[in-house]
């Protein structure tokens, strides 16, 4: 029994459920050679070091497989290099058996780990900015109140002091008139004294 | 005043690593210089032996893109 590793590139742009697919596809092909899967999983997006077809990034997924005869390799091999969304893949020979990946494997730990490193603060910066905006929001419907609160309290003494504003109105419009009535006689006796 | 060279040692030997892993890019990257040459022995120091492994692994971390062939080509 010999067991191999198998690096694949797939087209960065593919998303989870495409990637899937691919995966998937892999492994029917993988199942009519005969070939028993040990390990198949998403190593994560990486840079490349170099463009392949233009792409600066791509999703590396790692497949370790055993099998008992050599014989179906190098179809595989043709295999992937015929499927489009795969940029490149690679296949080299192990000398002992790859241990089943869980959470915590050798190489393959660290890499994990490190993704959670990455991602637990962004989870607690979602959480921290999640928590900063819901005051804001509660201030603005607060504040939305109050200012609904103001007009009605306001409204209900204008009522009140209008007919009061329209009396003292009425009362200085008349004094009003009658003081432009007496300016404008007065003008005239200025003028013939002048004259 | 005679220039004392440091004594080189092999890295593998110093910390017990028997097996060079091509996906360990943190690792192969001490053995590669500045332009993604492979450094030679008589500058690092490595054991034949490891030094064998080591220059298989880099050249399959550059054929699946995890290493560069050159730093010249991928500024441009």
């Amino acid at each position: 029994m010999r067991y191999y590793e198998s690096l694949y590139i797939v087209n960065p742009n593919y998303e989870q459920d495409r990637l899937d697919e691919v995966m998937k596809t892999v492994v029917d092909k993988i199942g009519e050679y005969t070939f028993s899967i040990i390990n198949h999983r998403v190593w994560g997006k990486k840079r490349l070091a170099y463009a392949i077809q233009k792409h600066k990034y791509g999703t590396f997924v790692l497949l370790h497989f055993e099998t008992e005869s050599a014989e179906n390799l190098n179809s595989f091999e043709r295999f992937m290099v015929l499927q489009n969304p795969i940029l490149r893949n690679q296949t080299v020979v192990l000398d002992a058996r790859p241990e089943v990946h869980i959470e915590e494997a050798p190489v393959v730990a660290e890499v994990a780990e490190a993704d959670e490193k990455v991602e637990a603060p962004k989870v607690e910066s979602e959480i921290t900015e999640e928590v900063v905006a819901e005051p804001v929001v509660e201030e603005s419907e607060t504040s939305n109140e109050s200012s609904e609160e103001e007009p009605v309290v306001e409204e209900a003494p204008v009522e009140e002091e209008s007919p009061a504003v329209e009396e003292t109105t009425t009362e200085e419009v008349e004094e009003v008139k009658e003081e432009a009535v007496e300016e404008a006689v007065e003008p005239k006796e200025t003028e013939e004294v002048q004259e | 005043m005679a220039f004392q060279s440091r004594k080189k040692f092999c890295y593998f030997k110093e910390n017990s690593i028997t097996e060079v892993d091509y996906k360990d890019v943190k690792l192969l990257r001490r053995f590669i210089t500045d332009q993604g040459k492979i450094m030679p022995r008589r500058v690092t120091g490595t054991s034949a032996k490891m030094h064998r492994k080591l220059v298989r692994a880099i050249k399959q971390a550059r054929n699946i893109a995890l290493m560069p062939y050159t730093n010249v080509s991928t500024e441009n």
